[in-house]
């Protein structure tokens, strides 16, 4: 297992001194996860293990911009593999437009910077809230974010009638945001 | 009061679902608005989780000795530094200056506004950056299908409320609307508009129009 303070300090050695120890750290914990991240999005094995090859690399690549104030280290491994797929989908015959410049990278200038802060314990506080959710409330949530399906993409899949699952996901998101939102304020 | 797109559009948008137009009107809602900055990060934190809750698989020490062995071709990058804003285009947020190209032109459009077409070879969505001066409005029209509207400068006000920067709107509009630029600024109204299908005008002289809407060459 890798906490989330170790998988940080880890991108960070990479940064720092190019790190290869740490990379091959990283690489075994997260690197079989993208794939099989991306698999349930509907890959093929040959397909998820090109992509996260790249995203993988990526992480290597891009260490320097990771910012442990930010996001933790799941969460923008999380962003590096989910851009890669988008790549991938979209690649045409343009070269296509990096999509992790702006999805991940920018950020509003007025945003509050003691927010920030809290990044880890609110990757923490969300990582035990999945822990409590009901089983209809975290297969609709691993559909929407495993599987790049839209809302309603997932009331098809599951014969659900779109109001529900928006339901299901409102509720569940909802607690989770609920708690986050308190933890902001104090 | 700011106008946040709806929570399931910045899930989607968090979760990599939306097609490129969508994405891009959601990306500079985000880039402009610290709302929704914060709840895309936040779904993201649930996305981190889930991937760190993945069961763990064997690790793939092949793939690993692959990966390695490029990493000395491959240099750690330094952190991006902003993109230089286009001379009058400083209200552009960073997500659109790679959909701008080196220089963009105002188009000057039938109803008295400009814009400048955005275009997504691998998306069927229409977009559109368009300009209003202050105290004018767009054609009256409703859709056929969604749209969803990011104001990027200045702010307009229809049936539904005024939206400033960093505003989201998202139609169908049920009934016919007619946005109108703010004078208040005494700037113009700038906003990217991705429309799912092709707006349907319903003024007195609209409808001669639309053949040419639906052709795209209004």
């Amino acid at each position: 297992m890798l906490t989330a303070d170790e998988a940080a300090d880890l991108i960070q050695a990479i940064a720092a001194r190019q790190d290869k120890a740490a990379f091959a750290t990283l690489f075994r914990h997260y690197g079989p996860r993208v794939k099989a991240f991306l698999m349930r999005g509907g890959s093929d094995s040959e397909t998820a293990q090109e992509v996260a090859q790249e995203a993988m690399i990526m992480v290597w690549r891009k260490a320097a911009s990771f910012d442990r104030t930010r996001a933790a280290a799941a969460t923008w491994i999380y962003t590096i593999a989910r851009n890669k797929r988008i790549d991938h989908l979209r690649r045409t015959g343009r070269p296509p437009i990096e999509t992790e410049d702006w999805l991940t990278v920018f950020s509003p200038e007025e945003e509050d910077a003691d927010k920030s802060v809290l990044a880890g314990q609110t990757y923490t506080r969300v990582k035990e809230l999945l822990g409590g959710l009901s089983a209809d409330q975290l297969v609709v949530i691993q559909k929407a974010f495993f599987e790049d399906k839209t809302h309603t993409a997932i009331a098809e899949e599951l014969k659900l009638p779109l109001g529900t699952v928006k339901s299901r996901i409102r509720l569940a998101l909802g607690r989770l945001r609920d708690v986050l939102e308190k933890e902001q304020e104090e | 009061m700011s106008h946040l797109a709806p929570e399931e559009l910045l899930l989607d948008y968090a979760a990599g679902a939306l097609p490129e137009g969508p994405a891009l009107a959601v990306a500079l809602h985000v880039a402009l608005n610290p709302v929704a900055w914060r709840t895309v990060q936040d779904f993201q934190a649930v996305g981190g989780a889930l991937l760190d809750s993945e069961p763990a698989p064997a690790p793939d020490e092949f793939a690993l000795q692959r990966a390695l062995a490029t990493l000395d071709s491959t240099p750690v990058e330094a952190p991006p530094v902003p993109p230089k804003a286009i001379p009058g285009f400083e209200w552009a947020p960073a997500p659109l200056l790679p959909y701008l190209g080196s220089a963009p032109r105002w188009r000057k459009q039938l109803g008295g506004f400009e814009s400048i077409p955005v275009r997504l070879p691998g998306d069927t969505h229409r977009v559109e950056i368009l300009r209003l001066m202050p105290g004018r409005g767009l054609p009256q029209h409703h859709h056929n299908g969604l749209e969803y509207t990011t104001v990027m400068h200045g702010g307009f006000t229809d049936s539904t409320g005024s939206y400033g920067v960093g505003d989201f709107a998202i139609g169908p509009g049920a009934q016919d609307h007619e946005p109108i630029a703010d004078v208040d600024d005494g700037v113009p109204c700038i906003a990217m508009i991705v429309l799912e299908q092709p707006i349907v005008l319903t003024g007195p002289w609209g409808r001669w129009f639309n053949p040419l809407v639906k052709r795209g060459w209004l």
